[in-house]
């Protein structure tokens, strides 16, 4: 159900008095099960697509279908209701409710979903379990180092089963250990739940571990290669 | 301009949405005391000049007793040259002698008890509004005999109209009973139901005859120019040389205790609401202060690092509230000005109260009054508060310590 | 879409202390003008009721019956039959706490040493007494005993303006129903003070036989006071004795026969409302101020929270659910410092020092403020509503904020 297609995705920012083109008519299909990596020079477009790619954010033009859906015209609370159901989002930093502990940033979506209670707990437990962070459920964000926020972050994405995880330059402020604990989990998760990642990086490590790397610059993808994947050297 | 005044202004603005709002809570704090302060000293004006001007007058010369005690023998010898006197004094507007009794007067079918007063039909206008609100038939003239003219509740009650005859029963000046037989010249209609129900008045000579009161009388009543110059009035009246030792000049505080009283307590209840506004605004400010000060713990710390004093801190984030405090103030001021003077043109209506506003005089619409104690009272109190609230985030500036604050996120 | 009650209460509330001291300033704030709302509301309703109670015991009574024609033409011509049969039954039973009928002529009473216009009323003390008609305080000799007592009872100030004193003979001179002078001498058997100096001078007790001998009028009553104790209620049972009166009889509530006493409970309904609402408008702003700043400090994360799916109608409730939060919470802190305030305020403010002001107003020398259920509620309803809807503007900002925008922002 996550299979991705894009149509001549067109999207342009104007700043300063420059325009910024972050997509130039790009088309691309990822299918499900796939372990992606877009990389490229910052400003290349790659934050632009995965968020495109995850109703975030609205092309200029261009059609994106996932999993059958075409995004435009949902509105805002059905593209919600999409990544809810459907998309887990990781980001480079500050992905954490402030306020909420490691247990409660899990559960939250879900509570958000409607799952009951008991079964939440347990989901909650396992895959922070899953994760490596047993025993750090009750800390609160602050309390956690970078590398512990972000498993919590990928426990959360995961815990609802979504098919497909956006991840935004997830290692970036990790160090070479955590950022590699963490593409081990990204990789375990793709073998075995089947979830399609599709990874923004300019990350050397984190490229290592992709199957198919789909370089971009300027809003143009310039290159879409498969690979063997290999972990990287920690 | 100081650099210090460039960065507090600047400051001010980093969070437009949040000093806009602040700035707005005390605009219209500043706005609404400007108008209910205007309004109520406008109201107490009238409320003054209203109760006063109906009857009362501004100030009196009575017999020292008969303002408590009222017996018909504690009179005013020559009372209509004594008037005469006085009306010629400067600080004088008015004066007209009278002359009161309580009697029981009757038409063919009923009687009621009334409060009779003789007055010098040709002054009495310039002294009391009643005159001036005659419905039927017309007032006293000088020279008049046997006229009475008598409140529109009195008039219905005794069942009589214009040309009926009246008798009247009482007492005179040495206790002799005293009767006299009237033609009902004019009914007069004030709307307050209480004194058209026993107001009745006959020409002061008449009244002398039928009581047996000599050239004597019971008051001069004495208009100032305005409420403001019935001191000056009073002191120079008390200044002139009394034919008597036994009269007094009683002003309008001593003839009508109740009315500086009800405003004051009506005073109270107003600086109640008014001491909640302005508490509500220095807390408004206080909280943004607060908060622009603990936002900033970061740069205020590699300010003195830098080797800025905190003392200097302080001042700034005192220059800053005093901008923000003055622009609220001079909005306000603008807002509530205009407000103000226009009500103070148009008039303004409390929808719903007019029955309390005939107890007290006003009538259907109060006018503001505009003045400098009415526009800056408000608003001054809530600059002050302002101020005030700046000081706890101010002084908060003291306690840092440069390395810890540097490290606040 | 079911609202996720519990998952949107545990942060908002846990947001509401990220900073505490600012939710402590606007608690305090909201807290004290909800004090002020009660508390001038309980002062203002403290007035009014006695207000209402003194000019009831004057009056007297929530009811009066008349003559027809008598309210237009108080004469004694206009007098009218004791009652008797059906409204006598309905005055004699529940909800009628007490009923009286009364002599209420205008006369005048002379002493040796001058006469004043008064109110002559004829009464029966025992009948009176359930009324609370009589003046409390007798200051000196006795009060009336029973309907057949020949002495008078005056004001002190009365007393003092006619030079008499107890004991002694005055001459009281009314009308009877023929538009003869009726004139009798009676002695001051007691003197009494008035809640009110007004009334002092005003009203004359006799005993109502005495009065009715005087005039002539036989067993004739100029009106009949009728009190159900509760002066909030009286539509309820008003139409009844309307009934049984008949045509030939005025039945008149008090807010009919005293339309300044009537109004002075819609005004200070009014009032109330209008300082409520201009209390709140002055906290509105900072209420505001709050859920700006605590939106703009956390931009980013609510940005997290659309990636993360939730929708903008989630993210709206969310803030608001942490404005209704602190709302609350300032609403018990007002709440609990009015009941607290106005406790040890229950034995009265002495405000004698304006006491001739306040009977300006109906009012006497000590002010009991009222604290009613009622008025708690309604500023409960005022902060609530109005901090609603002024929560509204911000937390809709927030849920369309941009979440690219957001989720970039530093």
């Amino acid at each position: 159900m996550s299979d991705i297609a894009c149509r001549e995705l067109c999207k342009t920012f104007h700043q300063g008095g420059e325009t910024i083109t972050a997509l130039d008519h790009v088309s691309l299909d990822i299918e499900e099960g796939s372990f992606v990596c877009l990389f490229g020079p910052s400003g290349s477009g790659k934050t632009t697509l995965l968020n495109a790619l995850g109703g975030l954010d609205t092309p200029d033009s261009g059609a994106i279908t996932v999993g059958g859906q075409r995004l435009d015209g949902l509105s805002r609370g059905e593209l919600a209701d999409l990544r809810l159901h459907n998309i887990g989002f990781v980001f480079q930093a500050y992905n954490l409710i402030t306020v909420l502990t490691a247990r409660e940033n899990v559960e939250f979506i879900m509570q958000v979903q409607g799952v009951p209670a008991g079964e939440r707990r347990a989901l909650a437990t396992r895959v922070l379990e899953e994760v490596g962070l047993a025993g750090l459920e009750g800390r609160r964000p602050g309390e956690l180092s970078g590398g512990q926020q972000q498993r919590v972050a990928v426990a959360r994405a995961i815990a609802t089963s979504p098919a497909l995880v956006l991840a935004d330059e997830p290692t970036a402020n990790l160090d070479s250990r955590s950022a590699a604990q963490l593409m081990d989990l990204f990789v375990t998760l793709n073998k075995e739940r089947g979830v399609t990642f599709v990874i923004s990086t300019h990350d050397a490590r984190v490229m290592g571990y992709a199957r198919r790397l789909i370089g971009m610059r300027d809003g143009l993808i310039v290159s879409d290669e498969q690979q063997q994947p290999h972990a990287m050297d920690v | 301009m100081n650099v210090t005044w460039v960065l507090a202004w600047r400051n001010l603005w980093r969070h437009r949405r949040r000093t806009w709002l602040t700035v707005a809570a005390m605009v219209f704090s500043n706005i609404l005391l400007i108008f209910l302060v205007s309004l109520q000293l406008g109201s107490y004006q009238m409320m003054i000049d209203g109760s006063l001007a109906a009857f009362t007058g501004h100030i009196q010369i009575q017999h020292r007793d008969y303002h408590e005690q009222q017996h018909m023998y504690q009179d005013v010898p020559a009372v209509v040259d004594l008037a005469t006197r006085v009306r010629a004094l400067p600080g004088v507007e008015a004066a007209s002698a009278r002359a009161e009794a309580f009697a029981l007067a009757s038409s063919a079918e009923r009687s009621f008890g009334i409060l009779l007063t003789g007055v010098q039909p040709r002054f009495e206008p310039a002294v009391s509004t009643f005159p001036g609100k005659l419905r039927e038939g017309r007032y006293l003239r000088d020279g008049d005999e046997q006229a009475i003219v008598i409140g529109a509740v009195l008039a219905q009650n005794l069942k009589v109209a214009v040309g009926d005859e009246l008798t009247f029963l009482g007492s005179g000046r040495d206790g002799s009973f005293a009767a006299g037989v009237a033609t009902v010249i004019g009914i007069i209609d004030s709307g307050l139901e209480e004194v058209d129900r026993s107001m009745a008045q006959v020409p002061l000579g008449w009244f002398q005859q039928v009581f047996a009161m000599g050239d004597a009388g019971h008051a001069v009543v004495v208009r100032a120019p305005s409420v403001d110059q019935v001191q000056a009035t009073a002191s120079a009246l008390r200044s002139q040389p009394a034919p008597t030792g036994e009269l007094v000049v009683l002003d309008w505080e001593t003839l009508v205790p109740g009315l500086r009283q009800a405003i004051q307590s009506d005073m109270t209840s107003a600086w109640f609401t008014y001491g909640v506004l302005v508490v509500l605004v220095a807390f408004g400010v206080l909280n943004t202060q607060l908060m622009s000060v603990l936002e900033r713990t970061r740069e205020f710390g590699v300010m003195l690092a830098l080797g800025m004093s905190p003392g200097r801190l302080a001042r700034l984030v005192g220059i800053e509230t005093l901008l923000l405090a003055g622009l609220g103030l001079g909005l306000g001021l603008v807002g509530g000005g205009l407000l103000s003077w226009y009500l103070s043109v148009a008039g303004f209506i409390y929808p719903g109260v007019e029955e309390m506003m005939e107890r007290f005089m006003l009538g259907g619409r109060i006018y503001p009054e505009v003045s400098a104690v009415s526009m800056l009272i408000g608003p001054a109190a809530v600059f002050v508060g302002a101020m005030l609230a700046a000081l706890y985030p101010a002084l908060r500036l003291f306690r840092l310590r440069p390395v810890a604050a540097m490290q606040v996120a | 879409m079911s609202l996720p009650l519990a998952a949107l209460g545990t942060l908002a509330w846990r947001n509401l202390w990220r900073n505490h001291r600012r939710t402590l300033i606007m608690l305090a704030a909201i807290a004290i003008g909800v004090w002020a709302m009660i508390f001038m509301a309980a002062l203002m309703r403290g007035m009014t009721d006695q207000m209402v109670r003194n000019g009831l015991q004057t009056l007297p009574g929530e009811l009066q019956l008349h003559q027809r024609d008598y309210r237009r033409d108080p004469s004694v011509v206009n007098s009218m039959e004791p009652p008797a049969g059906e409204l006598l039954q309905v005055l004699q039973s529940a909800p009628v706490a007490g009923w009286a009928g009364r002599v209420r002529v205008p006369a005048v009473i002379s002493s040796e040493r001058g006469s004043r216009s008064v109110t002559l009323l004829g009464i029966d003390p025992e009948a009176e007494q359930a009324l609370g008609s009589l003046p409390e305080d007798l200051f000196e000799g006795r009060g009336l005993e029973g309907k057949g007592d020949r002495g008078l009872v005056i004001g002190a100030s009365l007393a003092r303006r006619l030079e008499t004193a107890l004991g002694k003979r005055v001459v009281i001179m009314s009308q009877d129903p023929d538009n003869n002078v009726a004139e009798r001498g009676a002695r001051v058997v007691g003197i009494y003070r008035g809640r009110l100096q007004g009334d002092e001078d005003r009203f004359v007790y006799a005993g109502r036989a005495a009065v009715q001998e005087l005039l002539g009028i036989g067993q004739q009553i100029s009106e009949i006071a009728v009190s159900g104790n509760d002066y909030r209620r009286v539509d309820e049972w008003y139409p009844r004795i309307a009934a049984a009166a008949g045509s030939g009889l005025e039945t008149l509530t008090w807010t009919e026969l005293d339309p300044f006493l009537g109004s002075m409970l819609a005004v200070q309904d009014g009032f109330t409302l209008v300082f409520m609402v201009v209390v709140f408008l002055a906290l509105s702003f900072g209420l505001v101020n709050t859920l700006v700043m605590a939106i703009f400090e956390r931009v980013r994360e609510i940005g997290l929270m659309q990636a993360l799916g939730m929708r903008p109608g989630l993210i709206l409730g969310q803030i608001m659910l942490e404005s209704l939060f602190l709302l609350c919470l300032g609403l018990v802190a007002g709440n609990l410092l009015a009941v607290l305030t106005i406790a040890p305020l229950a034995s009265g403010i002495d405000i004698s020092s304006v006491a001739q002001g306040m009977e300006m107003m109906g009012m006497s020398a000590t002010l009991y403020p009222a604290l009613h259920v009622q008025d708690m509620l309604m500023s409960t309803a005022v902060v609530i509503i109005l901090g609603l809807l002024a929560s509204l503007a911000p937390a809709w900002r927030a849920s369309r904020l941009d979440p690219v925008a957001a989720l970039t922002r530093d």
